[in-house]
């Protein structure tokens, strides 16, 4: 197989130019990142919200007391709450942000029957009603009552918890005791091991960073495989659908035309990746500095290998489906259970971040179609010391696989690129890769 | 120019293209003819290099077809088709430098090609703005990209208006008197008696007939004469039958008569004659023949086994 690398350049350039001329290729490099930063902000302002609302719902506490533990314990529930602002800076060059809190009182009522408690909660003279039973010593229930109850936040129970903490023990030992047992851990302070070795805090911000960074490195990664991929589907779907493929055979070759796209669209994607990455490093990057969140160097062009292989990969993949299906709808039907496979790790990401090491998080990272995303969270979860054989072990495979799938893809992609019709079988297109 | 020979093609063990063998001269227009599924695309594929025969050779000007001569070829496929959001001159471009132009050269050559057929002011335009007969003629400017040396035109006529059948056929003639050798696969068979100086038919991928157009219409006419004249005579020697009317007399010979026998008895017997001619059949005829009764060169021994191609571009013709 010859390639003419001018032809193949051209064929590149123009699959480069056309997908990214294009208006919605615009709206998604622009868009997506966008509206992916819209819904976080919106989801984590409505649970901030939320919370804030139950407490502030929580203003008057009704009590019956049966079991007489609690004539002592205080009137008034004090709690404290964090906001997650992290676009606020801290105190000073270099220090982590202050985590702004925000306070709720409850004021607590007792009443002497259920009853009287229950009218005042009709009358709204009390937000809920706490019945603590004769034997709530020996069995530990208790009752609460509400006109409704919030789906997304417990803020209300675990102040109403502490409180029941705190006045068990009032009158029984000194007031500052009584009121550190009602909060025992108020200010955690928890330090966590860095790549370096180092402990330092890990707070709220610091477990968002380390949640969102694999997030975002893996995420990032498999959208801009899949995009490439979907370019590539969509680019030989439409030559098929407009029968333009014959005219340009007889000028390139079935190599040059696949390796001109393959070229080409694999450049959109970095494309993608650096605009991306250069922009949110742009927008974020004094904070991502103070919270030491930015990917090292070595992870960023283990990321690139990683896509490059991954790509050539699945873009072998994606033009085999294009050469062999007749129109988008089947290629895409074809198509979907490939690209899915880069999402796989994104579901699973709370195990593979818990337990980088595990047997899962290990065999997805080994694996071809999962490798790359598995592994760059891997790699980027908080802590995670991933052997460096198990990235070469990885590398690879993926490696090998890419250049299996390429051989592959190319037989297939000029056996079948002129046929319409029928869609191969199986066992059909397993010929055409083996035999060409 | 081109020289086809032996070569053979089969899918599933049947012979699409069944040891054909023809060469096409310098700066002739040759047609290729044959019926639906006789195997023409297949051979048309394997001439531009998009397949490679199982058994055979292709050569363009001396040289085995391969990636390093395809920018010789012209092609203008039956199933064509164009990237419908590129814009015209833009597409052009493309398909110049895919043929090893330079981007200014094939900035020129498109420009050129678009004011030859007077789509000029829709180089801008997108080419889904154009109309069906406007693509048509974008189609066959890619395939003009780059002065070809062998321009095949794959039913290049079909769903043109008159004036732009005209337009095709001085390009045509154009291209020829350029130096440009032409390969016209065609059913339109006046256009074949039209431009065409020899043709190839084949069928079931094997060759039925190859000819200049004048022998294969001589070699299929009966042995007849055809006359135009006011009065016709009876009993002329050497005359099997007369038929005709309003002047026009098909005259059919005895075995042993010949044209020139026929001629001198009939200026003999006095007759004026407007117009004196071989009955030779039209080559729309000899193509039915050919195909329905079986004639042709290869009757017999080397005739193919009945294939059909597969269902692919073009194939279903």
């Amino acid at each position: 197989m010859t390639l003419s690398f001018p032809r193949v350049l051209t064929v590149a350039r123009r699959e480069f130019l056309t997908a990214i001329r294009r208006k919605a290729f615009f709206l998604m490099l622009v868009g997506l990142p966008a509206y992916i930063v819209v819904v976080t902000t919106i989801a984590g302002r409505a649970e901030e919200k939320e919370r804030a609302q139950v407490l502030k719902e929580l203003s008057t506490l009704g009590v019956v007391d049966s079991s007489g533990l609690f004539a002592g314990a205080p009137r008034e529930i004090q709690t404290d709450v964090s906001t997650t602002d992290m676009a606020a800076p801290g105190p000073g060059r270099g220090a982590m942000p202050a985590i702004p809190m925000r306070s709720f009182t409850t004021k607590v009522l007792f009443y002497p029957d259920q009853r009287a408690a229950e009218a005042a909660l009709r009358a709204k003279d009390v937000s809920q009603v706490l019945v603590v039973p004769a034997d709530y010593l020996q069995q530990g229930r208790v009752r609460r009552y509400a006109r409704g109850s919030s789906l997304f936040s417990s803020a209300d129970r675990r102040a109403i918890a502490a409180w029941l903490a705190g006045g068990l023990v009032q009158g029984h030992v000194a007031p500052e005791v009584a009121a550190r047992v009602a909060k025992p851990a108020q200010h955690e302070a928890l330090y966590t091991m860095n790549r370096r070795g180092e402990f330092e805090l890990k707070d709220d911000r610091r477990e968002l960073v380390d949640f969102m960074l694999p997030f975002m490195f893996t995420f990032l990664l498999g959208m801009c495989i899949v995009l490439s991929g979907q370019y590539l589907l969509q680019g030989l779907a439409e030559e098929k659908e407009n029968r333009i493929l014959e005219s340009l055979m007889c000028m390139v070759s079935a190599e040059e035309l696949m390796t001109g796209k393959l070229l080409g669209l694999g450049a959109v994607g970095l494309f993608v990746m650096l605009v991306w990455v250069g922009g949110g490093l742009a927008i974020m990057g004094p904070t991502l500095a103070i919270l030491q969140a930015v990917p090292p160097p070595s992870l960023i062009v283990l990321a690139l290998v990683y896509f490059v292989f991954a790509y050539l990969f699945f873009g072998s993949i994606m033009t085999g489906i294009g050469a062999v299906t007749n129109n988008m709808r089947e290629a895409q039907q074809f198509s979907v259970m490939f690209s899915f496979a880069n999402f796989i790790p994104i579901l699973l990401l709370s195990i593979i971040l818990a337990r980088p090491s595990s047997p899962i998080a290990v065999g997805l990272s080994l694996f071809p179609p999962t490798a790359a995303p598995t592994m760059l969270m891997r790699m980027s979860a908080a802590g995670a010391v991933v052997p460096p054989w198990q990235i070469a072990l990885s590398l690879a495979l993926l490696a090998g696989t890419a250049t299996l799938t390429l051989f592959a893809g190319a037989r297939v992609f000029r056996v079948a690129l002129l046929m319409y019709g029928k869609t191969p079988n199986l066992p059909e297109i397993l010929r055409w890769a083996r035999q060409g | 120019m081109l020289e086809v020979r032996d070569v053979l093609k089969t899918y599933d063990g049947r012979a699409v293209v069944n040891r054909v063998s023809f060469d096409v001269r310098p700066g002739e227009v040759f047609a290729l003819l044959g019926p639906n599924g006789a195997g023409k695309t297949t051979l048309i594929r394997m001439i531009t290099d998009i397949l490679r025969p199982d058994a055979g050779t292709v050569r363009l000007e001396g040289r085995a077809i391969d990636a390093s001569v395809k920018h010789l070829i012209g092609y203008l496929p039956e199933e064509r088709g164009l990237y419908r959001r590129s814009k015209v001159l833009e597409l052009l471009e493309y398909f110049g430098r895919l043929k090893g132009m330079t981007p200014e050269a094939a900035r020129v050559a498109a420009t050129a090609l678009l004011a030859r057929v007077d789509l000029s002011e829709w180089a801008a335009k997108q080419t889904q703005a154009l109309s069906k007969g406007m693509q048509q003629k974008v189609q066959l400017c890619t395939a003009l990209i780059g002065e070809p040396r062998l321009l095949i035109l794959d039913e290049p006529f079909t769903g043109l208006d008159p004036i732009n059948v005209q337009l095709f056929e001085e390009i045509l003639a154009e291209r020829r008197a350029a130096g440009a050798t032409v390969l016209l696969s065609t059913h339109q068979m006046n256009k074949v008696e039209e431009v065409c100086d020899r043709a190839l038919m084949i069928n079931h991928g094997t060759v039925v007939l190859y000819g200049t157009v004048r022998e294969l219409r001589r070699q299929y006419a009966d042995h007849a004469v055809v006359v135009r004249t006011e009065r016709m005579v009876d009993a002329l020697p050497g005359v099997k039958t007369v038929a005709g009317a309003n002047g026009d007399w098909k005259l059919t010979l005895e075995p042993q008569a010949t044209p020139e026998s026929v001629l001198r008895a009939l200026l003999d017997r006095g007759v004026a004659i407007e117009s004196f001619a071989l009955a030779t059949l039209p080559l729309e005829d000899i193509f039915v023949k050919v195909v329905r009764e079986g004639v042709g060169l290869d009757q017999g021994a080397s005739r193919a086994p009945a294939v059909q191609e597969p269902v692919t571009a073009g194939g279903a013709r």
